[in-house]
C-alpha cells in the first residue's frame, strides 16, 4: 500500500495504490497526516489504484471527512472501481463522501 | 337452524294429522253409534209400549169381562129399584179397580122412581161404599152425549178421562147397554174406573231416570202421567203441546217420542217420551272414555316421532362427526407429511409411514454452515395425541437448532419446553445428530433413542449413551458425544416401528433382519439411500404379512460423501499485523476458482473483519492467543471457520450500524461485523467446548 500527496493552490490529490486492509490502515492513516491541515483547500482521494479496502480503511477516511469538514474543505472520492464502490455503498459511505 | 324448525314443523304435522284422522274416525263412530243407539231404543220402547198396550188393553177388556159377567146380577136386582143398589156395591167390591158405578134407567123406568133415576155406588176414601140416587134436575144424563152415544149405537163405550174436582182422581166410565128380552135398551150401566195405575204402571219399568210413559186420548188428551214426583208437569205439558202440534218439535230437541195406539176402544195412545242425553249418556261417557285414550295414544305417537328424530339426528351428527374427524384427520396427515422435508440431496433419505392416519414419528434434517442437522424421534403411543406433541417436538427442533450446533443444547432446550405443563406423562425418544458435511465430524446425543445403525467396513451400532427421554423430568442433562465419520460411512436410525414390525404370530422383524438388508446394500454400494429406505420398509412389510401395521415406521438414511475438493487453514495469532497473511492465505484459496472479482473482494473483506474482531477482543489486552482458520469449497459454496480459545463472544448478536448517519455523527468503529454479515450468506456462532467457532459460508455459484 503506498500513498502519494500532491498539493497544488486549490486542492490537495492523495493517490492511493495497493490494498487498504487492517495491517495496513495504521500507516496509511500515518502518510495522510497533511490533508487533515488542509486550509479549506479541496481534498481529492484518488482510488484509481486502491485494489481492496476493510473497515480500519474505511474509518481512516472517516476521520479525514471529520477533519475537513470541520474546516469547511470537501473531499471527494475520483476514479473509485466496482470493489470499492461495493463496499462504499454497503457501509452506507457512498452518501457522505462526493464521489466522483 | 331452518332443518331444525322444518323437522319440528314436520313432527307436529304428523301429530297433528293423526289426531284429525283419529277423531274424524271417533265422529263417524260416534254418530253412528248413536244413532244406531237411537233406533235401538226407539224398537226397544216400542216392545216395551206394546206389551204395556197390551197390559192396558188386558185390563180394561178384564175390567169389561167382570161387568159383563156381573149383568145378570143387576138384570135381576132391577126387580126392584132399591135393590139395584146392592147390585152395583157387589160390582164394586168384585173389582179393585172400580172405584164407582151407576145405572142410569131410560126416563120412568120406575113409575115410582119419577123421569130420572140412577143409583149411585162410590169406593170412599176410608174403604166404606157410598149409595146415593144422584140423578135430579141439575144432573140430567139423559142430556149427556156418551148416554146418548151408547143408545143410539146400542154399543159399549169408553168415555173420555175426566175429573170431579182438581183434586180428584182421573176417571174414565165404562158404558154397557142393559137390554130387556125384546132387545130394547133399559138403561145404561156405567162403572168408574180409577185411572192412576196406568200412569204408574207406564211408568214403573222405565228404562233411564227422566224418560216417561204418557197415555192420551186419541185427541192427544191425557190419560195418565208420570207422577209429579217423577217428573214435574211442565215437562208433561210441554210435551203434550209438541204432541198435539202447539208448538213445534224444534223446540224441545232434546226430547224423542215413540208413539203407539191401543187397538180397539177407546184407542188411547201410548207415548214414550226420553231424553237424548240420556240415551248416549253411555256412549258419550265411552267417547269420553275414548277420547282419553286417543290423546294419550298420541301422545306415546308424538313422544316416539321425537324419540325416531332424535335418535335419527344423533346418528346423523354421530356420521357428520365421524366424517369430519376423517376429514380432519386426512388434512392432520397432509399437515403432518407437508412438515416433513420433500426433497432429498443425495446423501440423506427418509420416509415416514404412519400406522394410524397420523403418528407420533418424526424425522427432519436441514443444512446450515455446511453442517446437517437431523433428527428422529417416536413419541410414546400414536394417533392424535403422539402426533400433537410430535408437532411441537418438531417445531421445537427447527427453532432450537437454528440457534446452536450443540446436539445436547438443543436436547436440553427441548426438554425444557416439552415439560411445561406435560401432564400426559407421555414422553418422546429423540436422537439429534450435526455432521459436519467437510469433516465428517458427527455431533450427536440420543434421548433414550434406539442406537443408529453404522455400516462402513463392518456393520455395527453407533456407540452412542443413552440418555433419558425427552419430556420425561425437566432438569436431565444430555450428554454429547462425537464420533468422525470416514467417507462413505453409512448411518441407519429408525423407529421401533421397524424392529418391532410384527407377523401374524407376534414375532419382531428385528435387528438381524436390519443387518441381513444391511450387508446386501454395503456389497452393492451403487445403490441409493432411497433405495435402501424402500427396501427396508418392504422387508418389514413382507415380514408382517397380513398382520396390521402396529406402530408408526420411520427411517432416516444418511452417507458421509466428502464431496469439497479442497480445504486449508492458517493458524494466526492475535496481531493486527497478521492480517497481511490472512490476505495472502484467502488470496490464496480463492483464485483457483476464478471468481468474479467483486465477489472474491467480498470474501476476503468479510473473512478479515471476522478475523479482526477476534484479534481485537477475543483475548485480554497483552495475552497471545490462536486463531485457527479453515477454508473450505465443494466448488458451490465457500465456507470460513473461525476458531479461538478466547472468551466466549457471539459476534452475531453485534447491533447492527446505523449507516444513514452523516460524517459527523458516525461512530468511528462498529461497522467490521456489520460488513461480515452482508457479504456472506450467512454467519453463525458455536461455543464448542471453550472454544468460540464462527462460520461464514457463502454460495459462490
Amino acid at each position: 500500500m503506498t500513498t502519494t500527496i500532491q498539493e497544488t493552490d486549490e486542492r490537495i490529490i492523495a493517490v492511493l495504490s495497493g490494498e487498504m486492509d487492517t495491517a495496513a490502515a495504521a500507516q496509511v492513516e500515518k502518510e495522510l497526516q497533511p490533508l487533515l491541515d488542509s486550509k479549506g483547500k479541496e481534498i481529492v482521494l484518488d482510488c484509481k489504484e486502491l485494489e481492496y479496502i476493510s473497515s480500519s480503511g474505511l474509518r481512516v477516511l472517516l476521520s479525514i471527512l471529520k477533519q475537513a469538514q470541520c474546516v469547511g474543505s470537501r473531499v471527494v472520492l475520483k476514479n473509485v472501481n466496482d470493489v470499492i464502490r461495493d463496499v462504499l455503498d454497503i457501509s452506507g459511505f457512498i452518501s457522505i463522501f462526493d464521489v466522483e | 337452524m331452518a332443518s331444525l324448525k322444518n323437522s319440528w314443523l314436520s313432527r307436529v304435522g304428523i301429530v297433528v294429522l293423526a289426531a284429525v284422522m283419529v277423531e274424524i274416525l271417533s265422529i263417524m263412530q260416534y254418530e253412528h253409534v248413536q244413532q244406531a243407539l237411537l233406533e235401538e231404543t226407539d224398537l226397544r220402547s216400542r216392545v216395551v209400549m206394546n206389551s204395556m198396550a197390551e197390559e192396558i188393553q188386558h185390563t180394561l177388556e178384564r175390567t169389561e169381562i167382570i161387568m159383563r159377567e156381573n149383568l145378570w146380577d143387576i138384570k135381576r136386582s132391577m126387580a126392584h129399584p132399591d135393590s139395584v143398589f146392592g147390585a152395583v156395591v157387589r160390582l164394586i167390591d168384585d173389582d179393585r179397580n172400580l172405584v164407582g158405578g151407576c145405572l142410569a134407567f131410560r126416563p120412568y123406568f120406575y113409575p115410582s122412581k119419577g123421569r130420572l133415576y140412577e143409583p149411585y155406588a162410590s169406593l170412599q176414601p176410608d174403604g166404606t161404599i157410598k149409595v146415593e140416587q144422584i140423578a135430579g134436575p141439575d144432573h140430567d144424563y139423559t142430556l149427556n152425549e156418551e148416554y146418548l152415544w151408547v143408545l143410539e149405537n146400542r154399543s159399549t163405550s169408553w168415555t173420555d178421562p175426566y175429573k170431579y174436582g182438581p183434586d180428584s182422581l182421573s176417571f174414565t166410565t165404562y158404558l154397557i147397554p142393559i137390554y130387556d128380552e125384546q132387545g130394547a135398551i133399559e138403561a145404561v150401566c156405567g162403572l168408574d174406573i180409577d185411572l192412576s195405575w196406568l200412569g204408574d204402571t207406564l211408568n214403573s219399568r222405565q228404562p233411564f231416570p227422566s224418560s216417561f210413559g204418557l197415555l192420551l186420548t186419541p185427541d192427544g188428551e191425557l190419560v195418565a202421567g208420570p207422577s209429579q214426583s217423577r217428573t214435574p208437569e211442565e215437562e208433561v205439558k210441554q210435551v203434550l203441546d209438541v204432541l198435539n202440534g202447539h208448538i213445534p218439535a224444534s223446540d224441545l230437541p232434546g226430547v224423542s217420542f215413540t208413539r203407539t195406539r191401543l187397538f180397539k176402544d177407546p184407542f188411547w195412545q201410548v207415548v214414550e217420551v226420553y231424553k237424548k242425553d240420556e240415551i248416549y249418556a253411555r256412549v258419550r261417557r265411552q267417547r269420553r272414555q275414548q277420547m282419553l285414550f286417543i290423546v294419550l295414544g298420541l301422545a306415546i305417537l308424538a313422544f316416539m316421532i321425537n324419540r325416531y328424530a332424535r335418535n335419527e339426528r344423533k346418528l346423523r351428527e354421530a356420521s357428520e362427526e365421524k366424517a369430519r374427524i376423517a376429514g380432519e384427520l386426512a388434512v392432520a396427515h397432509r399437515i403432518q407429511q407437508q412438515m416433513l422435508p420433500k426433497t432429498f440431496p443425495p446423501f440423506v433419505y427418509g420416509s415416514l409411514e404412519p400406522a394410524l392416519e397420523v403418528g407420533g414419528d418424526l424425522f427432519d434434517f436441514f443444512t446450515r454452515d455446511g453442517k446437517l442437522f437431523f433428527c428422529i424421534g417416536d413419541v410414546t403411543g400414536k394417533g392424535v395425541p403422539s402426533a400433537m406433541l410430535m408437532s411441537v417436538a418438531h417445531s421445537l427442533f427447527r427453532i432450537l437448532s437454528q440457534k446452536t450446533d450443540s446436539p445436547a443444547r438443543i436436547l436440553e432446550s427441548m426438554n425444557h419446553e416439552l415439560n411445561r405443563g406435560n401432564d400426559s406423562n407421555m414422553f418422546i425418544t429423540f436422537f439429534v445428530g450435526c455432521l459436519d458435511l467437510y469433516s465428517g465430524e458427527l455431533r450427536f446425543s440420543n434421548a433414550g433413542h434406539d442406537k443408529p445403525f453404522l455400516v462402513n467396513g463392518a456393520i455395527s451400532l453407533l456407540p452412542s449413551k443413552s440418555n433419558l427421554p425427552l419430556a420425561v423430568f425437566p432438569d436431565t442433562q444430555f450428554e454429547e458425544q462425537t464420533y468422525t465419520l470416514a467417507p462413505g460411512t453409512l448411518l441407519l436410525l429408525y423407529t421401533d416401528g421397524l424392529t418391532e414390525a410384527k407377523n401374524v404370530v407376534r414375532k419382531t422383524f428385528g435387528r438381524p433382519r436390519i443387518q441381513e438388508v444391511l450387508e446386501r446394500f454395503r456389497n452393492n454400494p451403487d445403490q441409493t439411500l432411497c433405495c435402501l429406505v424402500t427396501t427396508l420398509s418392504e422387508a418389514a412389510h413382507a415380514f408382517a404379512g397380513e398382520a396390521p401395521q402396529s406402530d408408526d415406521l420411520t427411517m432416516l438414511a444418511l452417507r458421509f460423501e466428502p464431496d469439497h475438493n479442497r480445504s486449508e487453514q492458517i493458524t494466526l495469532v492475535n496481531k493486527e499485523s497478521e492480517v497481511t497473511r490472512l490476505g495472502t492465505f484467502v488470496k490464496d484459496f480463492l483464485a483457483p476458482l476464478e471468481l468474479d472479482k467483486k465477489l472474491a473482494s467480498g470474501l476476503r473483506l468479510a473473512l478479515e473483519e471476522a478475523v479482526v474482531n477476534v484479534i481485537y477482543y477475543a483475548y485480554p489486552v497483552g495475552e497471545q492467543g490462536e486463531i485457527l482458520i479453515n477454508a473450505d469449497t465443494n466448488g458451490k459454496e465457500v465456507r470460513f471457520t473461525i476458531t479461538d480459545c478466547g472468551y466466549p463472544f457471539d459476534p452475531t448478536t453485534v447491533l447492527k450500524p446505523d449507516t444513514t448517519l452523516d460524517a459527523q455523527n458516525r461512530p468511528i468503529g462498529g461497522l467490521g461485523i456489520f460488513l461480515s454479515r452482508k457479504l456472506m450468506d450467512s454467519i453463525s456462532y458455536s461455543r464448542i467446548g471453550h472454544k468460540n467457532v464462527l462460520f461464514l459460508t457463502k454460495n459462490i455459484l
